[in-house]
């Protein structure tokens, strides 16, 4: 008796699912427009992409671009914050229109929904001063030097995860900034040999700083970046890669990047 | 962001934390008592059938059954978050509170039931009168416990996103890099919320207590 | 002519393959005082909760006047509020105070207004001499004086016959004698009593018949002089003889 009740149960929720897909609207795009809102998620917790500041107020990267992406949609933005591991599920199941989250491309992701074309390729760079004598061949080299570092960035967690954890970098070579600027000025002065930093904000650094120079830059911490759609849903695809590539053009984006990943 | 501010950003998420109790305790206790009535009293093809959705719900962790309540079923119906989250706590409370009222209603002995009835009272009557009035206050501790447990159990909706303490906690902490002192200060929160609930129904306890000579 | 209030036909009482009774028959007129002895495992208490109710009998009739209380369609909640029952072990309601012991009949069943319940409840405290109690919960009350306010609460609602199932039984024999002066009280006021105990003296002194069952059989009725001095059967004067033994002593101690 117990297991028919139970298949009974199973039966009920698999009929609620396959009733759910049946009813898929034809685009999701067609709803925003017609609600003149889009409800998307992110997972506010991720500074510099989304975080809240001490209004309690989203923002960062991703906060400021989908802003701008639902303005030239003509609709309101509405966030939902929700936790990074619920965010696909939540555009799967239609509970959002989109998620901005500083999500890379996955083959599982893939399988329950769409991804929009990249927007940003974070890219991380190591720079050094004219006077650095070392050589940084490959990423792991860096853990032979005194290494800086943004405190809470992707790229403090790829130094964390690579080199401190498993042994090849002492905690105590590893310094923390709470901005950029700071750790270039400590690499000007040689308190670290050093820094890394997204690849972006670190051109512009150079430029300002001629004492500087990159030493490796490349595809470490994150990589190319994509807002998650819901799957199979072309005309929303279509017109969200449209926004991006206009965005990308204009030169939008990388002027983001320097407002974010280098103060 | 001063101490003040960062405290009190975590504690407002305590509205919903006490909103999703106020939601999942009482409607548990609502479903749990009635289920509970029927089990005991309600005979042999009503306990099993109790029999079954107790270890159905007991037997499914809490967390399972809010995304499938959120993700799932809710398609068609469209759950917010903390509904989802609120009636799902709900659910899996409703079945623990069966068994905590069953087990008050059986440590009241047969006998006070048939004293009733050889008053002349009805069956209702004596259950209304006489069972349930010291049921009710054997159940207290357990139920104090139960209600402690989903005060706790409340920070789950945070994985759907519902700004309550915990999330609150998480992106303060992820913002200020202060993890240590964003999720010492939920705990906090938490603890005072269960102290002062359970502190409450101790009191409850004591003035409910029935007189006796040692 | 005297009136019979409880008339018992031929009632049989089984558990499965075990015969608890077996045909009894048995009358108890108005007024009278029927005291029930025999060894244990008889089934005098089970004969008792046949009588209200509380157990079905398989087969048999009993009357309560004139009305045959076994016949299919009876209101058992109206039947039992006019044969009060008195328990071994009291069974107060362990939530209420002596007075809401007592009460909650009146109220719920009688549906009586809270003032009138509580002048009827205190007048059957007070028939018990327990009226300075009436406040007390059952855990601040003597065993005996539990035992009281169980027969307050029966008598409260006024019942044509009380059954008195070995009311005495639990007690400390200190505490006997107050319950039983109780009991004998009512007698003399003219209750209809049938009675299951062990208290001879009682049974001896109260009792207008005294029936000896033995076995789900009722070996020997009669008059307790008859019983006592001159029983019609071995088996009764044996168990007459092993009770006074064991229990007599007890009852002096308690006077």
């Amino acid at each position: 008796m117990k297991k028919r009740f139970l298949l009974v149960v199973a039966l009920v929720l698999v009929a609620a699912m396959l009733v759910g897909c049946a009813s898929k609207p034809s685009s999701v795009l067609d709803k925003i427009q017609k609600d003149k809102k889009v409800l998307v998620g992110t997972s506010a917790d991720y500074p510099p992409y989304e975080y809240v500041d001490d209004a309690g107020n989203k923002t960062g990267f991703d906060i400021d671009l989908m802003t701008e992406i639902a303005k030239r949609m003509g609709v309101e933005l509405v966030w939902v914050d929700m936790p990074f591991d619920s965010l696909v599920a939540a555009v799967s199941s239609g509970k959002l229109d989109m998620s901005i989250s500083c999500f890379n491309y996955d083959t599982e992701r893939d399988k329950i929904v769409d991804f929009s074309e990249a927007y940003y390729t974070t890219e991380d760079a190591f720079v050094v001063s004219n006077t650095f004598t070392g050589t940084i061949a490959k990423p792991e080299d860096a853990a032979n030097y005194k290494v800086g570092v943004q405190s809470g960035t992707v790229q403090d967690g790829w130094l964390t995860d690579n080199l401190v954890t498993p042994g090849l970098l002492k905690e105590a070579n590893l310094s923390r900034y709470e901005r950029v600027d700071q750790a270039a000025l400590d690499l000007a002065n040689g308190r670290i040999e050093v820094l890394m930093a997204d690849y972006v904000p670190v051109q512009a650094l150079v430029a300002q700083n001629p004492n500087l120079k990159v030493v490796y830059h490349g595809e470490l911490s994150t990589g190319p970046i994509n807002i998650v759609l819901p799957d199979g849903d072309a005309p929303l695809k279509a017109e969200i890669n449209r926004i991006i590539k206009e965005l990308q053009a204009e030169g939008f984006i990388d002027k983001l990047a320097v407002k974010y990943f280098s103060n | 962001m001063d101490f003040g501010q960062f405290v009190s950003y975590i504690a407002s998420g305590t509205v919903f934390t006490v909103g999703v109790t106020l939601i999942a305790l009482p409607s548990g206790l609502l479903v749990g008592s009635i289920l509970a009535l029927l089990y005991v009293y309600g005979g042999k093809t009503a306990a099993r059938v109790m029999k079954v959705y107790s270890t159905i719900f007991r037997g499914i962790p809490p967390i399972v059954l809010l995304f499938i309540l959120f993700f799932a079923v809710s398609k068609g119906i469209n759950l917010s978050a903390f509904w989802a989250g609120s009636l799902s706590l709900g659910m899996v409370s409703s079945a623990y509170q069966m068994e905590i009222v069953r087990g008050s209603l059986l440590s009241v002995s047969g006998d006070q039931l048939m004293a009733a009835r050889a008053v002349g009272l009805s069956r209702l009557q004596a259950i209304r009168y006489v069972v349930l009035p010291q049921a009710v206050r054997l159940a207290i501790p357990p139920w104090s416990n139960e209600a402690a447990i989903i005060i706790k159990d409340s920070s789950l909706v945070y994985a759907l996103g519902v700004p309550e303490i915990l999330r609150r906690a998480q992106l303060i902490g992820a913002s200020s890099q202060r993890y240590l002192l964003a999720y010492l200060s939920a705990a906090i929160i938490y603890f005072l919320l269960v102290f002062a609930t359970t502190r409450l129904l101790e009191l409850l306890e004591n003035k409910l207590t029935i007189p006796s000579n040692p | 002519m005297p009136k019979p209030i409880l008339t018992i036909k031929n009632l049989t009482k089984t558990y499965g393959k075990n015969v608890i009774f077996q045909n009894l028959d048995l009358t108890v007129n108005e007024g009278n005082t029927i005291v029930i002895i025999g060894p244990s495992g008889t089934g005098k208490s089970t004969l008792l909760r046949c009588i209200n109710l509380l157990t079905r009998p398989n087969s048999g009739q009993i009357w309560l006047d004139d009305l045959e209380i076994t016949a299919k369609g009876t209101d058992e909640d109206q039947v039992r509020q006019h044969i009060g029952m008195v328990f071994q072990n009291f069974l107060l309601f362990n939530h209420l105070t002596a007075l809401g012991n007592v009460k909650l009949g009146l109220t719920k069943v009688k549906h009586m207004s809270e003032e009138a319940a509580t002048q009827k409840a205190m007048h059957e405290l007070s028939r018990v001499g327990l009226a300075d109690r009436a406040n007390h919960y059952p855990g601040q009350l003597s065993g005996g004086q539990q035992q009281r306010v169980g027969i307050a609460r029966a008598l409260a609602m006024d019942p044509r016959v009380m059954l008195f199932d070995e009311p005495t039984s639990a007690l400390d024999p200190e505490l006997i004698g107050e319950v039983l002066e109780v009991m004998r009280q009512l007698a003399l006021e003219g209750m209809t009593m049938l009675v299951v105990t062990h208290e001879m003296g009682f049974a001896r002194e109260v009792a207008d018949r005294i029936v000896f069952m033995e076995k789900g059989y009722i070996v020997e009725e009669g008059s307790p002089d008859e019983m006592f001095n001159h029983p019609k059967f071995d088996r009764t004067r044996e168990f007459l003889w092993k009770i006074t033994e064991l229990y007599g002593k007890k009852e002096k101690e308690a006077k």
